[in-house]
């Protein structure tokens, strides 16, 4: 009940919320794209690339973390672990893995 | 144990240009002119007589009441309750007020019905005809070819449908052929619609099942009995509990200001 009148006194705007995330899965998808790249380039394979993919998307994150949201998630996000944290990443991940597949054809292979 | 040996081919560097980019390039123009076929397909809503618009509007009109309730005061939340709920219960806003409690009519008949599954029927073609045809194409084309090795590691179970046309059975089966160039940028190629078109494009499946999704579809459909409707939401407006936003603010004030 405390919850639901804290909702009605701070309401959620959606469309605000909506803009929030597509913001964010924007920056991903370029980042991810762009991982890829950088991941073909070097030559990684099978689990270094992977794990390459999940380390970039954690420093996109807290730069997003530090420069959009000016380090007060709570202010721009319902719930930042979900949708700032861990949101999109693994939609980026089929755009990681075609450059990635790309890239890795045209230097190495 | 000695070390696999690594299976090196050597390919021709114009597979790149004669393969991968034409590939690439027929995807991308497919997924915009599938977004703009949608956007052609989409038949304008079609014009409802007055009486139907009251008795969609009015039902919709009761759910914004029970949804923005607590910006009112008690005493006019409580006006349009009665007002409201009264009018829900007579049936004032019935489109046909004698067919109340006649059953509804089969809505394979209705035409209005039909519509709607006439434009799903559309949207799953303009999905359907251009993936039959590239997959159709490249396998026509640029079967046979090895051009491109994975980076990551596959299990043999794909090496049927990634290496059809190649015809070595020893072949690891991070090389491959060019359809699965081809489902990668099927599924890959999301981003770049999102750049190219806007965020709200129908260029892709899923975007697409989102579109369909329209709000308000499934609000009043022809095979709903509209009475039922409406005395179900005057039910919930009586249930409703009102608690004004406005109650207390004082202290909330004086709480945010003191502190």
């Amino acid at each position: 009940m405390n919850e639901e009148r804290e909702l009605a006194i701070s309401p959620i705007v959606h469309s605000s919320v909506q803009h929030n995330s597509q913001v964010v899965s924007n920056i991903r998808n370029l980042t991810a794209s762009l991982f890829g790249v950088a991941a073909g380039t070097l030559g990684l394979e099978s689990y270094p690339g992977f794990l390459f993919y999940l380390v970039g998307t954690l420093i996109v994150s807290s730069l997003i973390f530090a420069f959009r949201t000016d380090g007060k998630p709570t202010e721009y996000f319902h719930q930042p672990l979900g949708d700032l944290w861990g949101g999109d990443v693994f939609s980026g991940l089929s755009g990681f893995v075609l450059t990635w597949t790309l890239f890795y054809g045209l230097v190495r292979a | 144990m000695a070390q696999p040996i690594v299976q090196t081919i050597h390919r021709d560097p114009a597979l790149f240009w004669w393969i991968l980019l034409p590939i690439t390039v027929v995807m991308v123009l497919t997924g915009i002119l599938r977004h703009y076929a949608m956007t052609l397909l989409q038949s304008a809503p079609k014009k409802q007589a007055l009486p139907q618009i009251r008795q969609q509007r009015s039902l919709v009109r009761g759910m914004n009441l029970r949804a923005n309730a607590n910006v009112l005061t008690p005493s006019s939340f409580q006006a349009r309750k009665a007002y409201m709920v009264s009018a829900y219960q007579e049936g004032k806003f019935l489109a046909d007020p004698e067919g109340r409690g006649k059953p509804r009519p089969n809505p394979m008949s209705d035409p209005a019905a039909m519509e709607g599954i006439m434009g799903m029927m559309k949207g799953n073609m303009a999905m359907m005809v251009p993936q039959t045809l590239i997959m159709g194409w490249i396998n026509a084309f640029f079967s046979g070819f090895v051009i491109m090795k994975l980076p990551f590691p596959l299990t043999p179970q794909f090496k049927s449908m990634l290496q059809s046309g190649v015809g070595t059975r020893d072949l690891d089966v991070r090389w491959v052929s060019s359809l699965s160039w081809y489902f990668l940028t099927l599924f890959g190629l999301q981003p770049v619609y999102n750049f190219i078109l806007g965020s709200n494009n129908s260029a892709n499946q899923v975007t697409q099942q989102m579109g369909q999704m329209n709000p308000g579809a499934g609000l009043m459909g022809p095979e709903q009995d509209p009475d039922k409707l409406f005395l179900n939401e005057a039910e919930n407006l009586e249930v409703m509990e009102h608690r004004w936003i406005l109650e207390g603010v004082e202290d909330r004030l004086l709480a945010k200001f003191s502190s």
